[in-house]
């Protein structure tokens, strides 16, 4: 096969980069202290402190990182980096990381630990998990994870092991926004910030959730005076600070926002009527469904003035097609998630800027690109992470006739899981392996699911730190960090077809193992080790790469890989001109509008257009197959809603023991308005407990005008029981142990907006 | 001719991520208990009722007339032939006037050398190598300009030439070469 001859290049060239020194990256374990000592050079590779994973760089001195930065090979970075970014090499060297395997000594949850060899630990996996098979069937064992090369891995494992179950964390974050894309166009679509002129924001806070590139985007669009930025948002966040307009809409009612958009500009005929009969289905169904959603209707439900609605109506449709109405990440959710997310996509379709510069486009994918060309202009890539097909119903009915049908497979619904192992059905749970998962942080009702964790016979986690979910584990496999490990190639394109890598930096610290090792290892034991093409990392990359050596190489030197395409949105003609100027065989695309529309007409979706309304949703879900008001309520009676969020320096459960991170900051006091502050008689700083149905909770307040008086609103990640990470240990308000594990219709969303009381101390 | 390094802080790109923070850390290798730099977001509430952030950059701002250098009996404090004011520990009794005499109580004693430090502009760590400083490299809005005010064609000087720019504590005649871009949004109703 042609990827040996590549893996053969690869070794070589990675042994002559150990020998030629100081522009050359280390990787493939070649280079050790040794090779690095005395010397100054540069790595590149993939950041990990937070899941965007922006490229990154290191300097390394005598083997030690000095600092990361950007990789400015990818252009849009340039050298930029965030602090959690650049804080990397604290965690890399924090004495609190796990640096040997654990098993469990004490009772499940105590925290009492005997050091293993990896040898040992991995067997006693091996054995456990094959017992728990053999004994209770392959689908008794649950595998989750965070999304990215660790979820690939495993599900790829859980797959050859023969368990339908495997979770990523997609339903505790962006699941509703990928579920309306995949209903609307089959496909994620893209936001080109840069060009736009006019952009209305649903708290997508880039300025505190932070994604360098976009990040950079967003806040040259700001700092323009000639473009225009509203914000909507409960809390006056720094997006919203950096905002032209911002309108403190009342928790969960986005949805009743944009529905009286949608009403203002089919009530006055404006909106891009050519687009909307050219390249979509359902119209008159949106028609009916807002009927009655006038900005009068709305007002009520939001807080924000009809007139507000009617004047940015209008504003949007004059910026045709260079205005963006940005859909968040994971920016409120309510049960209304799935409606508030397709109403955002539609209200995009109705302004016409579906591939058009300053408005949305597909992602220009490898294959897309070459399929246009007719040529191979882009090398695609082997998937190294083979699939079985199982056959076997899931525990939390992902895919499968019932509540969850629409809910992907491949991600499923966390918060079904604490239920399904209490009440055994539909089958009996009896192991969980997490790798880089800890749902006891960011997961909904952590008490239910600490509740059923101890049900279960094994559990293994495999992560960095000692965190509140390792700490219910038999066995913990620790993991190296980002800079301790290679990893094979993955996707990054959105304009043009992208790659990165992630190249080890230093070699491992301690005894710590990559989840490629782990998996690796475990597979071999257990006798999967022919599910995969490749042994180590370099024959994964090598395989996944069919042989071509300069991309690895590439890949190897530069961190990132891009191939000179064009952009191109296909519905600018110059653009799509200038792509054809450069692949002639793509004329035989352009349609009369010298465009490429058929990109738009033979989409993933059932009709191949795209949907306003879905057939198959409203079959299943009746009154959903367009979006039209649906119950938004998230105080559930209760007088205040408490919400959440990042903050620019931690992630939603990962960075708060990161010796730099955790000075900047620490804990998490819960924002409050002066007059609520005030009516409960509390001043800054004062303890008091927030309290619903199933959570009491102690808090300490924050005294701000930032803040609707209805609303709270709390930094994600904080009040951790675990005490290995020692310096956020008992800090801050767990703000998911007030969240119900009920999820929103359709998607399978957590809902992380949730009434509660203010109760004196 | 002689170099005279400055800096830009735009307040309308900074939105107060602390990346400079930590790159200055962890390049220069700063204590835990102290810094070189740190932006402070002040929320500010203005005359119209609106609110806003401020985004105040907190380090040296490498003055041309230095109180810290005048004050100093040792000449340990002291501008080198680029602008950059710097310290040379061998000289210093450590009788610390100049860390009372700085305005913008920009010095702290660093507790290993027992030394006065503070922004350096990296110079020991990165212009040496012809890199830019550290917060500046990282700043993921652009928001730091670094270089040359004698070199009419830098960028920082492209930068003063279009963005208006002001000082802080201008009055005291210190003439800081550290340049901030007041914030023009905020005042922010909803
Ligand atoms: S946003 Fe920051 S933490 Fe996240 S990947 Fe990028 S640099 Fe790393
Ligand atoms: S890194 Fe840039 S944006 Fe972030 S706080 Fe510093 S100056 Fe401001
Ligand atoms: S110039 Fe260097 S020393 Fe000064 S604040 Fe920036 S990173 Fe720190």
């Amino acid at each position: 096969m042609a990827y040996f001859q590549a893996r053969r290049d690869f070794l070589k060239l990675a042994t002559k980069s150990a020998t030629a020194t100081v522009l050359i990256p280390g990787s493939l374990g070649a280079l050790g202290e040794v090779a690095l000592r005395g010397e100054d050079k540069f790595v590149r590779s993939i950041c990990e402190m937070c899941s965007s994973r922006c490229p990154m760089e290191a300097r390394v001195i005598n083997g030690k990182t000095v600092l990361l930065q950007g990789n400015a090979f990818a252009k849009e970075m340039g050298t930029s980096l965030c602090a959690k970014g650049v804080a990397g090499s604290s965690q890399l060297y924090d004495s609190q990381r796990l640096v040997s395997p654990l098993i469990r000594v004490g009772k499940r949850g105590e925290n009492r630990w005997r050091e293993a060899s990896f040898e040992e630990a991995l067997n006693l996996v091996s054995t456990k998990l094959s017992a728990l098979k053999e004994r209770y069937g392959a689908r008794s064992v649950i595998f989750s994870s965070k999304t990215g090369e660790h979820y690939d891995l495993l599900r790829s494992f859980a797959s050859a092991f023969g368990s339908p179950n495997v979770f990523s964390h997609w339903s505790s974050c962006p699941i509703a926004i990928e579920s309306a894309f995949h209903h609307t166009f089959g496909e994620k679509l893209h936001r080109d910030f840069e060009n736009a002129t006019y952009i209305l924001n649903f708290g997508h806070n880039l300025f505190e959730g932070l994604d360098i590139s976009l990040t950079k985007a967003m806040a040259h669009f700001c700092a323009n005076p000639s473009k225009k930025l509203v914000v909507l948002d409960p809390r006056f966040s720094i997006i919203a600070a950096k905002a032209d307009e911002w309108h403190s809409i009342k928790p969960g009612s986005d949805l009743a926002f944009v529905l009286a958009l949608l009403h203002v500009w089919i009530r006055d005929g404006k909106f891009d009527h050519t687009f909307v009969e050219q390249y979509t289905i359902g119209f008159d169904a949106l028609v009916d469904a807002v009927k009655e959603t006038t900005p009068q209707w709305q007002q009520t439900r939001t807080g924000i003035d009809a007139s507000v609605v009617e004047r940015i109506a209008a504003e949007l449709y004059a910026a045709t097609p260079r205005c963006i109405i940005d859909w968040g990440h994971k920016a409120t959710t309510t049960q209304a998630e799935f409606q508030r997310s397709r109403a955002i996509l539609i209200a995009n379709i109705l302004m016409g800027n579906v591939e058009k510069e300053g408005g949305i486009y597909l992602t220009k994918s490898a294959k897309r690109v070459n399929a246009l060309a007719k040529e191979s202009i882009v090398p695609e890539l082997n998937d190294p992470f083979p699939r079985l097909q199982i056959n076997e119903p899931r525990i939390d009915g992902a895919g499968e006739e019932g509540a969850y049908c629409f809910v992907s497979k491949q991600h499923g619904v966390l918060t079904a899981i604490p239920e399904a192992i209490l009440s055994q059905k539909p089958y009996e749970i009896k192991g969980w392996f997490l790798t880089r998962h800890n749902p006891l942080i960011t997961v909904a009702d952590p008490q239910k699911m600490k509740e059923a964790m101890e049900q279960l016979e094994f559990i293994v986690v495999n992560d960095i730190y000692l965190s509140d979910t390792a700490m219910m584990a038999d066995v913990i496999l620790p993991e190296c960090t980002y800079l301790e490990r290679d990893e094979g190639i993955s996707t990054l394109t959105c304009k043009v077809p992208t790659y990165a890598m992630r190249n080890k930096i230093v070699a491992p610290l301690h005894e710590n193992k990559s989840a490629i090792e782990i998996i690796r290892a475990l597979a071999e034991r257990m006798g999967y080790g022919s599910h995969y093409a490749w042994k180590n990392s370099s024959e994964l990359r090598a395989f996944q790469a069919k042989g071509n050596a300069e991309l690895l190489q590439t890949l190897l030197l530069r961190g990132v890989a891009s191939f000179d395409v064009p952009f191109f949105c296909a519905r600018e003609s110059s653009l799509v001109e200038r792509f054809c100027e450069r692949y002639p065989k793509s004329r035989a695309w352009v349609d009369a509008q010298g465009c490429f529309g058929h990109l738009l007409t033979h989409l993933k979706t059932p009709s191949g257009k795209i949907e306003i309304y879905c057939d198959a949703v409203e079959k299943i879900f009746k009154g959903y197959g367009v979006p039209r008001s649906v119950d938004m309520d998230v105080s559930q009676g209760l007088p205040y809603v408490l919400t959440s969020g990042k903050s620019a320096v931690h992630t939603n459960g990962h960075t708060q023991n990161v010796p730099y991170l955790s000075r900047l900051l620490s804990s998490n006091p819960i924002w409050m308005h002066p007059s609520t502050a005030k009516a409960h008689g509390l001043k800054m700083g004062d303890t008091f407990y927030l309290q619903n149905a199933i959570a009491k909770e102690k808090a300490t307040v924050f005294i701000t005008e930032g803040i609707r008086p209805d609303t709270l609103f709390a930094y994600m990640g904080f009040g951790r029981d675990a005490p290995s990470l020692a310096r956020t240990h008992g800090k801050g308000t767990n703000v998911s142990k007030f969240l119900s594990l009920a999820s929103a219709p359709i998607c399978g969303a957590m809902i992380t907006n949730v009434g509660v009381n203010i109760i004196k101390a | 001719m002689a170099k005279k390094y400055g800096m830009i802080h735009d307040n309308n790109l900074c939105i107060g991520c602390q990346a400079c923070n930590v790159a200055c850390r962890s390049e220069n290798q700063i204590p835990e208990s102290v810094y070189r730099l740190q932006v402070w977001v002040k929320q500010e509430e203005y005359p119209n009722g609106g609110l806003g952030y401020e985004y105040h950059r907190q380090s040296c701002v490498q003055c041309e007339n230095t109180p810290c250098v005048s004050v100093c009996p040792t000449h340990a404090s002291y501008k080198n032939e680029d602008g950059i004011v710097l310290i040379d520990n061998d000289l210093c009794v450590g009788c610390l006037y100049c860390v009372a005499a700085c305005p913008y109580q920009a010095r702290y004693v660093h507790p290993v050398t027992k030394a006065p430090d503070k922004c350096t502009f990296c110079h020991e760590s990165r212009l040496a190598r012809g890199e830019e400083p550290a917060c500046v490299t990282v700043c993921p809005t652009d928001a730091l300009i670094f270089g040359d005010l004698n070199d009419p064609k830098s960028k920082i000087n492209k930068a003063l030439s279009e963005r208006v720019t002001y000082r802080q504590k201008e009055s005291l005649g210190t003439q800081p070469k550290m340049f901030i871009v007041p914030n023009h949004k905020g005042g922010i109703r909803s």
